[in-house]
Formats: structure tokens, sequence, C-alpha cells
């Protein structure tokens, strides 16, 4: 959003905005057309409002809405010139890529991180799409580390928020936060095997309890019983895993009744004085916990039965939780406290937004936006803004654009891809959840087997394959080599996956995608070099998304084409929100 | 003077700024707070620089300029409403400009920046002039330079835009990695060993400490003065930002004629920046090819989208400067909107 308002002043070109954020206080010190008074209205309603007022000869229509959805289709995107693109998260960008590979409409893409910013052009057949290049993977931590061995504020930041959806958001079975019996590093333990089993009796708040959810409704959220298992009992049972701790400092589990006694201990005031910036005690943590606890109780019965709490930065309570329950984890294993300002930080994942770069990038999409408007697409370049000059002086580098990527699983005329997975495991579920949605970003698949008979394994009709999803793949015959046709009718977008049976992948996942067959012989050959190439990768910014813990580590930077040179120029940071389309 | 500012920051201004504490700090926003800045000249740039830098939280900014809004402002200067047309632009502005901000002490002085003592800028902690005149931006530089005031200078020609900055001795903090050397032969042994090695290395969180570093600027003067046959200079012409010389050609305008390229007279105007750019240029030791032959075709009007970058710049320089963090660009940086080239160079 934040990018924005500086296109509606700067432009008198009929345009239409689609946003389906609202304003918050944070917005207000970057986003000149939003005031005190439009806090928690849409986005999108207000910057048509405001940029009216600067500009009364502007035509601009305003959405309040998601953009993926079937009412913005093709024929939506095909009635625009240019599609300029503000937005604040992956999935969104894929999608309005494929929508405008599909329209054959112009895109310009941005993203902004700090001081760092970046505009592309993006044109079918002519330059790179925006998934022509790979992105730095979603950072993920092995299970074990977060719920058996953390070392780091993050595990403990990350386990908080599982355990805030465990007890009231979305089940998540990849979010679950009791002991990890699995873990390979406590195989061989004496204890472990009897203690499970006892614990599987054991259903109220036991290792296998029916669900954290069902348990914890049943004890009324009592916060005292919450935190004795969670942080008591459960460490004890960690603790009986012995060979986890045989290197490692062992945890001390913590109770609630003598963390509670010790509430006259008062926290560590922080020199600013401001409330964010303090580091409270642990009695202070067991306290917020309790509190925290009880409002997103009461929040969660407000939404009525089957209703569920989605964790959001900006959440008073859900926000005090999980800097209360990360900092008591954090002290059971004597990791270092933190700052709910920042734990904010890394719980939201929050890449900083600031006036200036906004409004300089806004600037640069416009410039290339006029360009291709004026008939000279020729002219377009992608422009990096950077911190400090590079060594040709430029702290502003335009780049000419790369062609497109042959072997674009999205762009090239027949896409194609390659997965690994094991299809006795893998479930129907589990390719159209976390394959064909997470991975490949479509919106609403069709798959059909591409066995001779066309068996339909997935149907983006409501309801009509829903027998099939927790069926493994296995059962319909899919097996190494087994091809599969991907189709999204709302994003005009056709994949053919191939499966590439395996048994089992590095860090459990469950299935790896690796894009066509000789790139996957390539990526054996250089998997040694890994190292080597990370390291040339300097100056190299990964794209996040906000609410999303993602890796900041940077992946398959490309070099890029500039006017008169080869730069190294800080690759793909992008942030915030919502799309203009003129 | 990095000296410890006590005035603490509120609540209040901690949710505002929030997400630009988190990547300059508090301590920066601290002095922020506390600074006094005047803008001189709000046109397309200055209305740019005011919205940036008044969205950061200074204290308090007073806009300077004693020209009336014409119907150009409309296209750039978006804090002008419609309904101002011939009145004063600093005073026209001053209600967008606190709507943007009402923790910041805003006022408008139609005051010719000309007719203003010397005494005027001693209340300032920085004065950023735009619009002025070459011999108006010396003598304010020197004023500032002897008061020790931070200053800036920028305009925007069309596709064409140049900024100033003279911090005088300029003390800033700076964080930088730690152990980079030992980082390095990690990384050697890394790439010859086995794995192990290169997972340790992959955990191990970059340490950052703060330093402190100091940088010396000259006079504005100093550049215009510069003889570019001299040896020294005469290597330095190829990797220089033309841009520079277009700015010269456009600032000896703005002297003859009291005025900017205008739409209203441009084919006499065209006329005369070639005059001017053959004329000028020799004297200072460069030929007039050095730029692009048809620059006169480009530097019409402030268009806006090079008013908002090179504002956003600039702003971000009076930021730096003002919260004393972060390497500044030394001395110029100028914009051109035709190639899209971006560049800082130090001129002196
Ligand atoms: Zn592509």
């Amino acid at each position: 959003m934040a990018i924005n308002p500086i296109m509606m002043t700067n432009t008198d070109l009929v345009n239409s905005k689609i946003d389906l954020d609202t304003i918050d206080v944070s917005n207000l010190n970057r986003q000149f057309l939003f005031r005190k008074e439009h806090v928690g209205k849409s986005k999108a309603l207000v910057a048509k409002e405001s940029a009216q007022a600067f500009n009364p000869d502007a035509n601009i229509i305003a959405h309040h809405g998601n953009i993926m959805v079937p009412e913005y289709g093709v024929d939506f995107f095909k009635k625009f010139n240019v599609v300029m693109n503000a937005l604040d998260n992956r999935a969104a960008r894929n999608h309005v890529n494929r929508m405008c590979l599909a329209a054959d409409v112009p895109l310009i893409e941005s993203g902004t991180a700090g001081y760092l910013g970046q505009v592309d052009v993006i044109k079918k057949g002519k330059t790179e799409c925006y998934e022509c290049q790979p992105k730095a993977a979603q950072k993920t931590f092995p299970g074990c580390t977060i719920r058996n061995t953390p070392s780091e504020p993050i595990h403990c930041i990350v386990w908080a928020k599982h355990l805030f959806n465990q007890l009231f958001g979305e089940d998540d079975p990849d979010q679950e936060v009791s002991p990890d019996t699995e873990d390979p590093e406590a195989a061989g333990d004496a204890g472990q095997s009897a203690l499970s089993a006892e614990a599987e009796k054991d259903v109220a708040g036991g290792i296998k309890r029916k669900s954290t959810r069902v348990w914890s409704q049943e004890i009324g959220y009592d916060p005292a019983k919450l935190f004795n298992k969670f942080f008591r009992d459960d460490v004890k049972y960690l603790l009986s895993m012995e060979n986890l701790w045989k290197k490692r400092r062992p945890p001390v589990a913590q109770d609630w009744n003598e963390v509670c006694q010790h509430s006259t201990e008062t926290s560590l005031e922080s020199e600013s004085g401001l409330q964010d910036q303090r580091i409270w005690s642990m009695s202070e943590c067991a306290l917020m916990f309790g509190k925290s606890i009880s409002q997103l109780k009461a929040d969660l019965a407000a939404r009525g039965d089957g209703g569920m709490l989605v964790w959001d930065k900006d959440d008073e309570a859900a926000m005090n939780f999980v800097t209360a329950t990360a900092n008591i984890r954090a002290h059971i294993y004597g990791i270092v406290t933190k700052s709910r300002f920042e734990i904010k930080s890394m719980a939201g994942n929050i890449i900083p937004a600031i006036a200036t770069t906004n409004a300089i990038i806004a600037a640069l999409i416009v410039m290339e936006g006029l360009k291709i408007l004026s008939g000279n697409f020729e002219k377009c370049r992608n422009v990096f803004l950077t911190r400090q000059p590079n060594f040709r002086k430029r702290l502003l580098v335009p780049c000419t654009l790369n062609p497109p990527n042959p072997k674009c699983y999205v762009c090239c005329e027949k896409p194609e891809v390659v997965v690994k997975l094991n299809p006795k495991h893998v479930t129907v579920k589990i390719l159209e959840d976390k394959i064909l949605k997470g991975g490949l970003n479509m919106v609403a698949p069709d798959v059909e087997v591409d066995d001779g008979k066309g068996t339909i394994l997935i149907s983006s009709e409501e309801g009509e394959t829903d027998d099939n999803h927790d069926k493994p793949l296995a059962t319909f015959n899919i097996g190494d080599g087994t091809r599969l046709k991907c189709d999204d009718f709302l994003q005009a977008y056709e994949v053919v996956i191939t499966i590439k049976e395996v048994e089992k992948l590095e860090n459990e996942a469950e299935f790896e995608i690796v894009g066509d067959l000789e790139s996957l012989l390539d990526q054996v050959a250089e998997k040694t070099d890994e190292q080597k190439k990370a390291e040339s990768k300097n100056g190299v910014v990964a794209m996040e998304d906000e609410d999303v813990v993602m890796e900041t580590t940077p992946t398959a930077g490309t070099k890029r084409k500039a006017s008169q040179e080869i730069v190294s120029t800080p690759k793909k940071p992008r942030h915030d929100d919502d799309v203009i389309v003129l | 003077m990095l000296e410890k500012i006590t005035d603490k920051i509120t609540e209040d201004e901690a949710a505002l700024y929030d997400r630009q504490i988190r990547l300059w700090g508090l301590d920066a926003q601290r002095r922020l707070r506390a600074a006094r800045v005047l803008l001189i000249g709000v046109g397309g740039l200055g209305a740019e620089v005011a919205k940036n830098i008044v969205l950061s939280g200074i204290k308090s900014l007073t806009l300077l300029d004693h020209q009336v809004v014409t119907k150009e402002a409309f296209t750039s200067q978006f804090l002008i409403p419609r309904s101002e047309l011939g009145k004063n632009r600093a005073e026209s502005s001053l209600g967008r400009v606190q709507l943007l901000n009402p923790m910041v002490e805003i006022s408008a002085d139609p005051t010719d920046v000309a007719d203003k003592e010397d005494a005027f800028f001693t209340d300032f902690d920085v004065v950023c002039a735009t619009c002025c005149e070459k011999q108006q931006l010396q003598r304010l530089n020197e004023i500032c330079h002897k008061s020790d005031i931070l200053f800036f200078a920028g305009d925007v020609f069309g596709f064409y835009g140049a900024m100033f900055s003279d911090l005088n001795t300029h003390e800033y903090a700076v964080e930088v990695k730690q152990n980079s050397a030992e980082k390095a032969i990690d990384a050697t042994s890394a790439a010859s060993t086995a794995p192990p090695a290169a997972k340790k290395q992959k955990t191990e969180p970059a340490e950052m400490k703060t330093v402190k570093k100091t940088t010396k600027f000259t006079r504005f003067s100093s550049a215009l003065n510069i003889n570019w046959r001299e040896e020294a200079y005469v290597k330095r012409l190829k990797r220089m930002p033309k841009t520079f010389f277009i700015y010269r050609v456009l600032l000896e305008f703005r002297s003859v004629h009291r005025r900017d390229p205008s739409v209203e007279h441009v084919q006499t105007d065209k006329e005369e920046l070639k005059q001017i750019s053959s004329r000028l240029l020799p004297q200072i030791g460069v030929e007039p090819t050095i730029i692009q032959e048809d620059f006169y075709d480009y530097c019409f009007a402030e268009l806006c989208c090079v008013c908002a970058v090179v504002g956003g710049v600039l702003a971000q320089e009076i930021i730096k400067a003002v919260s004393q963090k972060d390497a500044p660009h030394r001395n110029f940086f100028f914009y051109d909107g035709v190639s899209g080239d971006g560049m800082v160079d130090c001129l002196a």
C-alpha cells in the first residue's frame, strides 16, 4: 500500500486499485494518504478519497478485496494497459504474475525492504517473469529443534506461535508443540519408550492426547494447568530423553506456583522507558501468559462453535501471548529473553518500511510505466535502489531486462516440474494444499492423472473429489515417472508434474519441487558447491512476507546485466502491500 | 557530537514511528525529534522533502517561499489545493503538511530568502534550499558552515535532478560486521572440508557492532570552481555523473533569467540553454559535447517522478545527517531520469 499513494499523485491516468488491507497506526509514518482518523478503515477506499482530493481530475476506482478471487480474472486484467504491483506477499505476487502473463499485460513488480528497493518490468515472452528465478526458500526449522532442543530465541518464538495455533487457531499437524519422541538424536534412549507408552494412556495433557485444543477447552483454559503442562510436565518428559542432554544444557522445568510466588520481583526497565522495550521477568511472563490466555479465550468464544483465531502481530493479546510464552520457554532452556518489541519483529517478520524508500520506488514504477504507455518498452529497465553507491558510483542502478528463462515452470510454453515424494505417504490433500497451492502457488487446481484413463484426482468444483483427500497417491497407481496434468482455470495456468519417487527426504520434508529433470541432475552435481555459491551472493537481500517466518539467507542470486556493466545488486527485496492497475 | 540526547520518546511516538525505529533505532529517532528544519522553496521537490521529513518525526519545519502558486504547481506540488492559485506557496502548503503529522510544528514564512538576515538561519539545525540561485546557495552554505548548521541543496529540472550536502565535519555511527576476517577464513575451510563445517557456518548469526566515524565536507563553491582541465579532474571526467554539467547550465540559466526554463517560452529557452552550455562549459574546462546533445528537450518543469526520487534521496540524507546514523552520501547525488541512473560523487 505504502507505494501507491505516490503513484496516484504522480499520474493522471485512469487507474484502479485493489487492496484488502485496513489501516494501522504504524502505517501513518510513511503513507501520506492516511491520517489518524483513518485507522481501521479500508486502505483502498481511503487512498482513493485522499488521492482524489490531491488530484480532482484523476479517475480512480478503488476495490477493497482479495486479488486472488475469480472476480479479478483474466478478463479483468485485460482491461488495463499496465499493472503495477505493490504487494507484500509472494503468493499474491505469483498470482498477479500469472494473471498478467495470461492476459498478456505488462506488469511492473516492485518491492522495498528498509533502505533498499527494486522495480522489475515483466512482459510475456520478452522478459523474465516474476517466477523465472527461484526465490529464497521459506525458512523452516527441523521439528525436533522446535519441539525438543531450541537454542535460539527464534526457535522459542516459532514454538510460541505454534502453541497459539494449537490452543486457539487452525489445527496443523506440522505445528506440534509436544516433545518429539522420534527425534533421531534421542534414539536408543532406554527410558523413552516406557515413558511414551505411559504417556499415551494419560489423555489429559499427555503426549498423545486427543488434541491440545479439546483438552484446553475441557480445563477451561486454566492458565495454571496449561503452564504446568507445557513448561513443567513436558519439560520433565524431555529430560527423560537423556541422549538429548549429553552435550547440551538440559532445560529446567518451571512450576506455575513457584514462578508466581516471585511476583514482587521487578522486570528490567529499558533505558528508553518504553513499555515495549522492557524485558519481562519470569513472574511477569507468567502473569501475562495467564492474562493473554483469558483474553484470547474470550475472543475465541466470541467466534462461536468451530471458530478459530488467526495469529496477528497487531493484536495485543496474541502478541502478549507469544512474548510471554517465547520468553518462558527461552528461560527454561537458558536462551536469552527478548523485549516485546524485538519479538514482534521476529514473530511478525517485519520488514521495516519507510516513507523515503517508498516514494523513490513508487516514482521509479511510474517512470517505467510511462515508458510502457508511451510505446517505448525497449527503454524499460529493472532498477535497484541500493544503500550505498556501487563501485560505478550508482545509488540507483538501471539494468537491462533479462530474457525469459526457457525452463521457467510458469512462463515457458509447456511448463513442467519434477516433484520428489513418497507416493505411499503423500496424500491427495497434501498434493493439493502443500504442493500445488503452497509450492506452485495455484489457487484452485484441477488435477488429472496422465494414465490414459483420465483419472480425476482433484477437482476445483467443491466436493467432487473430497473422497480422495486422505488417500495416498499410491492408491491411484501414482509412482516413479507418473505425470499429473494440473490446471488452474482462474490463472489460465497449466503445469505437468512428473513424480520422482523417493523413500525419504532430508529434514523430514514431505516433498521437494525440483524444476525439470535436467536441473535435478545439475543439483546433485552442484550440491558440494553450495557453500561457495552462497559466498558469492553477498549483498543479496531475501524478500520476505510479513507474518510468515522466512529465511533471511539468500539463494539463487543471478547476476543482472546492467546497461554498461555487470553489477552485484540486492536481489529481490520486496515488501509492501497492494496492487495498482492502470 | 554524538552526545546522549536525554529527551525521551513517548508511547504514542513509539507506535507511530514503529517501523522506522525498527530500521534506524531509538537513538536516531530521538535525534530526529529534536531537529528544527528550514525548507527554502516549496515547489515539487520541496513538497516531497517536506512530506518525507515531516512523516519521519522531526521537531519543527519552517517553509520559506516568496513565490506564488502557478498552474504548473498542480502537476507536481501535491501539497497545494487547487483553490490556492495565485497565493503564496509556503502558506498554501501549510495545511496539508500539518495533516501529515500533527506531532510536528509547522510554520510558513512568505519572505524572500534574499531578504533574510544571516542571523535568521542560526535558529535551525538543518537548512535545505531548493529553487535558489547559485549566489544564494553559496551565501547560505557559508552561513551554515560558520554556525555548524547542516546544509542541503536540491533542484529538479525536468528529467534531471541534483542534490548537494555540506555537513561540515560530520560524526556518525555505523554498524559493521564483526570478525569479518575470521569469517573469511571459515569460508575457505568450509569449501575445502567436510559438510559439518558448512552447517556450522549457516547457523552462525552475523555479529554487528557500532563504530563511530568522521567525514569532512567541502563548500558548494568548491565544486563550482573546479577547473576540469586540471589533470586530476580530467582523469575523473569519464566516470563522473554528467548530470553535474547539465545542472551547472541550468543554474546559470536561473542566474541570468531569474527564473527556470518555462514551457511558456519553450523555443527561446531551448535556444538559450544551448547558448549557455556552449559558453559556460568551455569556461569551466569541458567540451559542450560532454552532455547529451538534446538535454534541453528534457529539462522543462519539475517532473513529479523526478521530484519523488530526488526528494526521497535528499530527505533520507537529512534524516541520516540529523540522526548521525550511517555514512552520508558525499557530497552530490544526481538523477538522470532519461537513463535511469542515480549517481553519487564527491566533487570538490
Ligand atoms: Zn518465468
